[in-house]
């Protein structure tokens, strides 16, 4: 049985959620200290220090490669999508506004970055979503909330589900329910009205389930799950 | 399922997304329909399911790997920025605000504009005048231009004083003269005070009463010709206009009456208002 690696930094489940929640904050609101430290960084590489740019890939790396890895669902790619975000980044670190937090910019990007590389992959298929992340996602753990084989099944299932989305439904249900923003948040980052990201998640989340359903009735299961 | 509820809307009631009057209605129907109800709790419990992919993590050795990779095409950074980067970052840096980077580049479009628009009508095209306004069926044999009408009109002999030798039309007998220039031509005029290699100006000699022209001549600025300039007729014995002319050789009287009194070039400009205040 494959294993999933939680936090090696040790952080617990609830930390994790904790974090996840807090990264994107709507705009207007009071400079958090989290904004000023990121905007004196901005400052020094700007200036030239480029070194710098490192802390800011420290602190972001997981959460962009964890983005890419669920939309994309390749770990090679997302590998790429996070290289490139953090290349597109440095480019265009000028145009962040250092009043505001960084995570929506970032995660924008993100999504942008995946998109265009899940273009070039239907232009040019080798991988494919439907892998769903194996070996080089996860470690045996004892904390592996899919212990036992019923619930790596499940695990599987949800990939393929995944990817069985359109691209738009996709983002939305990462975003959303995976990452775990509000659909607000979601709207910002993907500058989409509401209502359109709304209309997205409701009808990613009936085809998840409906496709879930149909393999969990499948031969192979015999409609245990 | 019989039930016809908004699938979609209990779709958003599982994770709360649905505005709260909206909300309020899915949760009475579902109070009275168990169909429905039964429907959310296998949505729900799927949802807590894909919640759980969250809990997923990276290797910390494949962030460092990407962390490396990124870094390393970094280090050469100005080169690897490219130039368009390098001058927005200039710009936004230098000015902050969006507005002010906007407001330069509109002045940096509207001056190149402005000046590639100067440098046009600095250098008009002769060669293309030429070819629009002078055609000749051989060496010596001009075809009459078609729609010189609609050429710059620079005078008219109702109001000048147009020499002795085309007096067969006047004021008094009720013909008149109207000079035509090629437009091409008449801007080179315009800007340099020389007639350009090519420049056509036709004389035309309308009747009182008809609308065709009783007469018709031209004079061509080609340096094939003496003096530079070559004169056609293209009134024929008959009275009727010729559709080609063959240049007027040697001392014709019209090439030694605008050599001598022509005041600019050959022609007779100190007549015409339009070349007058053209210079």
């Amino acid at each position: 049985m494959k294993g999933i690696e939680i936090m090696e930094s040790g952080a617990n489940n609830s930390d994790i959620i904790q974090g996840t929640l807090s990264m994107v904050r709507m705009p207007g609101a009071v400079i958090s200290p989290e904004t000023a430290e990121i905007a004196q960084i901005v400052r020094l590489v700007l200036a030239g220090d480029t070194s710098s740019f490192e802390y800011i890939i420290s602190r972001y790396e997981r959460r962009v490669m964890n983005i890419a890895m669920r939309i994309l669902g390749c770990h090679d790619d997302a590998h790429d999508a996070a290289q490139e975000v953090f290349l597109r980044v440095f480019r265009y670190l000028h145009r962040l506004d250092l009043e505001k937090p960084i995570e929506p910019w970032l995660m924008r990007m993100t999504v942008n970055v995946c998109r265009d590389l899940g273009r070039k992959k239907l232009q040019h298929p080798s991988t494919s979503l439907e892998n769903a992340p194996s070996e080089s996602m996860t470690t045996s753990s004892t904390d592996n909330p899919y212990v036992g084989l019923a619930e790596e099944q499940q695990r599987q299932m949800l990939w393929k589900a995944l990817a069985c989305l359109s691209e738009n439904e996709r983002v939305a249900i990462v975003l959303r329910d995976v990452e775990g923003l509000s659909t607000a948040e979601v709207a910002a980052i993907l500058e989409s009205p509401e209502v359109t990201v709304r209309s997205r998640i409701s009808r990613g989340r009936l085809k998840l389930k409906e496709i879930v359903d149909r393999m969990s009735k499948g031969p192979m299961n015999g409609g245990a799950l | 399922m019989s039930c016809v509820f908004s699938r979609e809307l209990l779709a958003l009631h599982a994770e709360n997304d649905l505005p709260e009057s909206e909300g309020r209605i899915v949760a009475r129907h579902l109070l009275e329909c168990p169909e429905c109800e039964g429907f959310l709790d296998r949505l729900s419990q799927r949802q807590s399911q894909l919640k759980l992919l969250r809990l997923e993590a990276i290797p910390q050795s494949t962030l460092t790997r990407m962390r490396r990779g990124v870094l390393s095409q970094i280090e050469n950074s100005p080169q690897s920025l490219g130039w368009s980067v390098r001058i927005e970052r200039t710009l936004w840096l230098g000015f902050r605000r969006h507005a002010f980077v906007l407001s330069s580049l509109a002045v940096v479009v509207v001056s190149a504009t402005l000046f590639a628009q100067m440098r046009q009508t600095a250098r008009p095209d002769t060669t293309a005048a030429t070819k629009q306004t002078a055609v000749f069926a051989d060496a010596n044999t001009l075809i009459r231009p078609a729609g010189y009408r609609d050429w710059i009109s620079v005078g008219s002999s109702m109001r000048s004083n147009i020499p002795d030798a085309h007096s067969l039309a006047n004021a008094s007998s009720g013909n008149s003269h109207n000079i035509y220039i090629d437009r091409a031509a008449y801007r080179m005029f315009s800007l340099t005070g020389k007639f350009p290699e090519g420049a056509v100006l036709i004389l035309e000699t309308s009747g009182a009463a008809g609308k065709q022209p009783i007469a018709l001549q031209a004079s061509v600025k080609d340096s094939r010709f003496d003096g530079g300039w070559g004169f056609f007729n293209f009134t024929g014995a008959d009275g009727t206009i010729k559709d080609k002319a063959e240049s007027l050789g040697g001392k014709s009287s019209c090439r030694t009456c605008h050599e001598e009194r022509g005041k600019s070039d050959h022609v007779f400009t100190q007549f015409h208002p339009a070349l007058k205040t053209a210079t």
